[in-house]
C-alpha cells in the first residue's frame, strides 16, 4: 500500500509536466495576441513594453524559466489580460468558490443518485424503477444551461424562493449546486441500479437473507457496500470535474468560479492563465483518482492494491 | 456502514469549510449607488488604460487639472483651480489649487503630474501619442526606447536621455508650464483625459521592480491606491466588486451626492439584466443588444435609454497595391471602393440586425457630435452610379473580379452585417465575396497586420475633438488598418493641428474627411448606439454619447 502511493506520488509531477508541455505548446501556436484592446493597434513601443513586463525576451525564456518560477515560488506569473492581477490572484478568488460549489453538488449528487439507484434496483421494473430511470435519462440528457434557466424560471421568477445569482451567501449556491448536480446524479443512479442488481443476484447476498437478517441490513450493509464500488470509482473524476467549475452554470448564476477562467483565458489567449488552469484541473485530476484508489482499501477490504495475483 | 457513511459526512464537512472560505468577507451593506460596467476591469493603472470600463472609473477615482462637466461632459478647471495660455496659443500655465488633497491628505503638487507624464513617455502606454502634442515628447520617447534597448544589450555607456528637453515644467510645486508643439484647442479636453492624471508616487515607491522603470500592478489595489479624485478604491475583489468610497479630502466634497458606490460584476448579459430587476444595481451601463431590441419591440419600459454614441461601425477596404496572399489588390483603385461604397443599403442593416434605431450614416465622425463642425455628405446610395464605376475599373458587372472575402469576428452581430453586405454587393454589382469569421484575438491580428481585403471595423472617440477621429488615417497612424495613404488628407490635418482659430480648423477638418470619405477608404454603415437602463430615482446620469459620466452628482431618490 505504501509503496503504491508512493509509486503514484512519483508519477504525479512527470504526468503534470507533459500536460505542461502539451498546453504550453498549444497556446504559443494559438493566433494572435493577448495585449491590447482589439480595436486599436498597439505601437510596437507599447507592445515591447508590455512583451518586457510580462514574459521576459521570447518563448524560449518562457518555456524555461516559468516552470521553475512556478515550482519554486508557487507562482504562476502574472495573468497578461486582467493587468492588475496574478495568475494566482485569479486562482485563490475563483478555486473557493468552484471548490464549494463542486463539492455540494457532488454531494447531493451522491445521496440522491444513491438513493433512486438503490430504490430503482429494489423495485426492479416497477413504477418505481421507471421513474428513477427516466429521472436519470432526463438528467443526463439535458444540458446545464437549460437546467439553469428552468430553475431560474421556476424557483427565482416564479416561487421567489431562492435568488437568481451572485455569491457570498449559502441561499446563492442552491439553484447553481443542483444544476450542477443533475448530470452526476443520473450517472450515479444508473451506476447504482446496475450494480445493485448485480450484487443482489451474489450467493453472499443470498446467504445473508437466508440467515434471517432483517432486509435494510441486508440491502446497506452487505448488498451496498459492494455495489457502490463503481460509483466510488466514478467519484474521483466527477469530484475533480465539479470543483473546477463550470463555464455554463457560472455564466447563467453570475457565480465568479474557475470555469470562466478556461474559456475567457483561451478567449482572451492569456496564455499564463491558461496554462494556470489546466494544471490545476490536472493536478485535481491525479490527487481526486489517487484518493478514490486509496479510498478503495478502506471500503471494501477484500481489495489489497499492492497484491499480487498468485 | 459507517465507513460508507463517512463519505456524504466527510463530503458536507468540505462543503461547509468550502462555503466559508469562499464567502465575502466584505460589508454586504447595499451602496447608496450600484451599477454595472461594460465588462471586466482590465488594468486601473491609467498609464496602460485603454478599455472603456476602466476609463470610467478612473474619472471617479482621478481628477486631472481640468475635469469633465457632469452634465455635458466639457472640460472645466478640476484640480487647477486657474490657467492661462499665452498669445501663441502653445504656451500654458496651469495652478494647482491650494485645496487640491490626494485622499491620503497629501497634497496634490506639481511634481506629481510630472511624475505621471514623465512615465507614459517612458514606460509607453495605448495613449502614449496623446503627449506628443508637448514640446519635445515625442523624442524623448523615442530616446529613452533607444536608450533602454541599448542597455539591454549591455551598453551602459549611452547615457539616458535629459527631461528637461520635454516642453513639461514644475515652476513650483504649485505651477506647471507646459508647452505644447502647436496650439492645441482641444488641450484641456486632453487634460481631463486619464492620461494626463496625476499619480502618486510615495505610495507606488514600494511597487517599483527591480528594472527601476515598472510597477508591480499591485499597487492599483486597496489599499494601496491613492489617488486625488471625488472618491477613493476601498475594496476590489477579483471578478466579485469594485467599491469607491467618497474620499475625505477631495476639494469638492461638498457636491459628492453618493458616499458609497459600488460595481458588481456580470459577464453575461442575461445575468446582468437579472441583477438589475432583482434591485441588486441602479444602472446597467451596457445592455445586451438582443434584450435591448426586445424591450424596445415590447416598447412598455421607461427605464431603457438609447441613444446615439461616439462611436461608428464601418467597413474597412485594404488600400495596398497588393493583398497579403501576394495578388493584385483591386481595391487599390479608388473606383473600386466608391463603387463598394455606394452599393449598400444601410437601412436593412439597422432595421434587420442592429434594431436599436442606430442611425445609418454616410459619414465617419459620428454628425452633430462636435459643435460647430460640418459634416460632408459622404457617399450616396446610388447602385447606377456604382455599376458604372465598377465597369470603368474594368469590372462591368462584376466580371473579372477577382475572389476577395469579408473578414469579422464572430462575436455579436457582425457575421449577420456581413451577410446583408455581401448579398447586396452580390445583387448591385454582381460580385462575389466569401464570408470569413474569426475569433476576436484572430481578427484583431489579422486586421492590423492587413491579412484581408474587406474588413469590419469601428472606432469610438477619446475626447472632445474632431480629430480623435481624424488621427486614425493619417499615413503614419498605427491605426490605419486600411494603410490608405493620402498627402492631401495628410496635411489638411498637419494644417489643422497648427491652426489657432477653432472655426477655420475645423473648415480643414472637415475638408479632410471630405477627402477620406470621397476615396473610401472606409464605407461609414452606422452610428452606434449607448444602451442604458436605470430607472427614474436614479438622478445626475446624462446620456453622452461617450458614455462616460461623472460620479460626483449620481445619487438614487429613496
Amino acid at each position: 500500500m505504501t509503496r503504491f502511493i508512493a509509486w503514484r506520488i512519483v508519477q504525479l509531477p512527470l504526468i503534470l509536466a507533459v500536460v505542461y508541455l502539451i498546453t504550453f505548446a498549444l497556446v504559443w501556436l494559438a493566433p494572435g495576441s493577448p495585449y491590447g484592446n482589439n480595436d486599436r493597434a498597439l505601437s510596437e513601443a507599447a507592445k515591447n513594453d508590455l512583451k518586457a513586463r510580462f514574459h521576459g525576451e521570447n518563448w524560449e525564456a518562457f518555456l524555461a524559466y516559468y516552470p521553475w518560477r512556478i515550482v519554486a515560488h508557487g507562482d504562476f506569473g502574472p495573468s497578461l489580460s486582467y493587468e492588475g492581477w496574478s495568475v494566482n490572484d485569479v486562482l485563490s478568488s475563483a478555486l473557493p468558490v468552484s471548490i464549494s460549489l463542486g463539492l455540494f453538488s457532488i454531494l447531493i449528487a451522491l445521496l440522491c443518485g444513491c438513493a433512486a439507484g438503490v430504490t430503482a434496483a429494489l423495485h426492479r421494473g416497477g413504477i418505481l424503477d421507471l421513474l428513477s430511470l427516466s429521472a436519470a435519462l432526463i438528467g443526463i440528457s439535458l444540458p446545464p444551461f437549460v437546467v439553469a434557466g428552468m430553475l431560474i424560471v421556476i424557483f427565482s421568477d416564479g416561487l421567489h424562493w431562492l435568488p437568481s445569482g451572485g455569491w457570498g451567501q449559502f441561499r446563492h449556491m442552491i439553484l447553481p449546486a443542483v444544476a450542477l448536480a443533475l448530470m452526476p446524479m443520473a450517472y450515479i443512479a444508473r451506476l447504482t441500479r446496475v450494480s445493485m442488481l448485480d450484487t443482489l443476484g451474489h450467493d453472499f447476498v443470498r446467504t445473508a437473507r437466508a440467515k434471517g437478517l432483517p432486509k435494510r441490513t441486508v440491502v446497506w450493509k452487505h448488498a451496498f457496500r459492494t455495489a457502490f464500488l463503481p460509483v466510488f470509482t466514478y467519484l474521483g473524476p466527477a469530484t475533480a470535474y465539479a470543483m473546477t467549475g463550470s463555464f455554463v452554470v457560472e455564466t447563467v448564476f453570475n457565480i465568479p468560479g474557475l470555469g470562466q477562467h478556461f474559456v475567457n483565458g483561451v478567449k482572451n489567449r492569456d496564455q499564463t492563465l491558461i496554462l494556470g488552469t489546466v494544471l490545476v484541473y490536472a493536478a485535481f485530476l491525479l490527487v481526486l483518482n489517487l484518493l478514490v484508489d486509496i479510498g478503495y482499501a478502506l471500503i471494501d477490504p477484500r481489495i489489497e492494491i499492492t497484491a499480487r495475483p498468485e | 456502514m459507517i465507513r460508507l457513511l463517512s463519505i456524504p459526512v466527510i463530503l458536507a464537512g468540505l462543503v461547509a469549510a468550502a462555503v466559508f472560505w469562499s464567502g465575502d468577507a466584505g460589508d454586504r451593506q447595499r451602496a447608496d449607488f450600484a451599477f454595472i460596467n461594460r465588462g471586466d476591469n482590465k488594468c486601473l493603472d491609467p498609464n496602460g488604460m485603454s478599455w472603456m470600463q476602466d476609463i470610467r472609473l478612473a474619472y471617479g477615482l482621478w481628477e486631472g487639472l481640468y475635469t469633465a462637466d457632469p452634465a455635458t461632459f466639457k472640460p472645466i478647471l478640476g484640480c487647477a483651480d486657474h490657467a492661462q495660455v499665452d498669445s501663441t496659443q502653445t504656451v500654458w500655465t496651469l495652478h494647482i489649487r491650494p485645496d487640491a488633497r490626494w485622499c491620503n491628505g497629501d497634497s496634490v503638487t506639481s511634481r506629481d503630474f510630472l511624475f505621471a507624464w514623465r512615465r507614459f513617455l517612458e514606460t509607453p502606454g495605448e495613449y502614449t501619442y496623446l503627449h506628443f502634442y508637448v514640446q519635445g515628447a515625442k523624442k524623448y520617447s523615442s530616446d529613452f526606447a533607444d536608450y533602454l534597448a541599448a542597455r539591454k544589450k549591455g551598453d551602459t555607456t549611452r547615457p539616458a536621455p535629459d527631461f528637461a528637453s520635454v516642453g513639461e515644467k514644475a515652476v513650483d510645486d504649485q505651477t506647471l508650464v507646459v508647452t505644447l508643439t502647436d496650439p492645441v484647442p482641444f488641450f484641456p479636453a486632453l487634460l481631463a483625459f486619464p492620461p494626463y492624471f496625476p499619480m502618486h508616487e510615495p505610495s507606488m515607491h514600494h511597487f517599483l521592480e527591480k528594472d527601476g522603470l515598472h510597477y508591480n500592478q499591485k499597487f492599483t489595489r486597496p489599499p494601496f491606491l491613492v489617488t486625488n479624485g471625488p472618491y477613493r478604491l476601498a475594496e476590489w475583489t477579483f471578478k466579485r466588486r469594485l467599491r469607491m468610497v467618497a474620499s475625505d479630502f477631495y476639494w469638492n466634497r461638498a457636491n459628492v451626492k453618493s458616499r458609497v458606490i459600488d460595481q458588481i460584476y456580470a459577464d453575461d448579459g442575461t445575468a446582468a439584466f437579472r441583477t438589475y430587476e432583482r434591485g441588486d444595481v441602479d444602472w446597467l451601463a451596457d445592455l445586451d443588444s438582443d434584450l435591448a431590441a426586445q424591450i424596445l419591440a415590447h416598447g412598455k419600459r421607461t427605464d431603457l435609454h438609447v441613444f446615439p454614441a461616439f462611436g461608428t461601425y464601418f467597413y474597412s477596404l485594404n488600400c495596398l497595391p497588393t493583398l497579403s496572399d501576394g495578388r493584385h489588390n483591386p481595391l487599390s483603385d479608388v473606383r473600386v471602393r466608391r463603387a463598394l461604397s455606394m452599393a449598400i443599403d444601410r437601412e436593412p442593416i439597422v432595421k434587420n440586425v442592429g434594431r436599436l434605431g442606430q442611425p445609418v450614416s454616410f459619414t465617419y465622425l459620428p454628425p452633430h457630435v462636435f459643435e460647430g463642425y460640418v459634416s460632408p455628405p459622404g457617399l450616396p446610395y446610388d447602385v447606377t452610379q456604382a455599376r458604372k464605376l465598377l465597369a470603368e475599373a474594368g469590372y462591368p458587372n462584376g466580371q473579372g473580379f477577382p475572389h476577395l472575402s469579408i473578414l469579422y469576428n464572430t462575436e455579436s452581430l457582425h457575421g449577420d452585417v456581413a451577410q446583408i453586405v455581401r448579398r447586396q454587393w452580390l445583387d448591385n454589382l454582381g460580385i462575389q465575396m466569401d464570408l470569413q469569421g474569426v475569433e476576436v484575438k484572430v481578427f484583431g491580428e489579422m486586421q492590423h497586420t492587413q491579412q484581408f481585403s474587406v474588413s469590419r471595423a469601428s472606432w469610438y472617440g477619446d475626447y472632445n475633438d474632431p480629430s480623435t477621429f481624424t488621427d486614425k488615417y493619417k499615413s503614419d497612424s498605427d491605426d490605419n488598418e486600411a494603410k490608405w495613404n493620402s498627402p492631401e488628407y495628410d496635411r489638411l490635418c498637419a494644417e489643422a493641428q497648427k491652426e489657432p482659430d477653432q472655426h477655420r480648423r475645423l473648415a480643414l477638418l472637415s475638408q479632410a474627411e471630405n477627402i477620406l470619405l470621397s476615396e473610401a477608404p472606409i464605407i461609414p454603415l452606422y452610428t452606434y448606439v449607448n444602451t442604458y437602463m436605470f430607472r427614474d430615482q436614479v438622478q445626475g446620469i446624462p446620456l453622452l454619447a461617450n458614455a462616460m459620466i461623472m460620479f460626483q452628482p449620481v445619487h438614487v431618490i429613496h
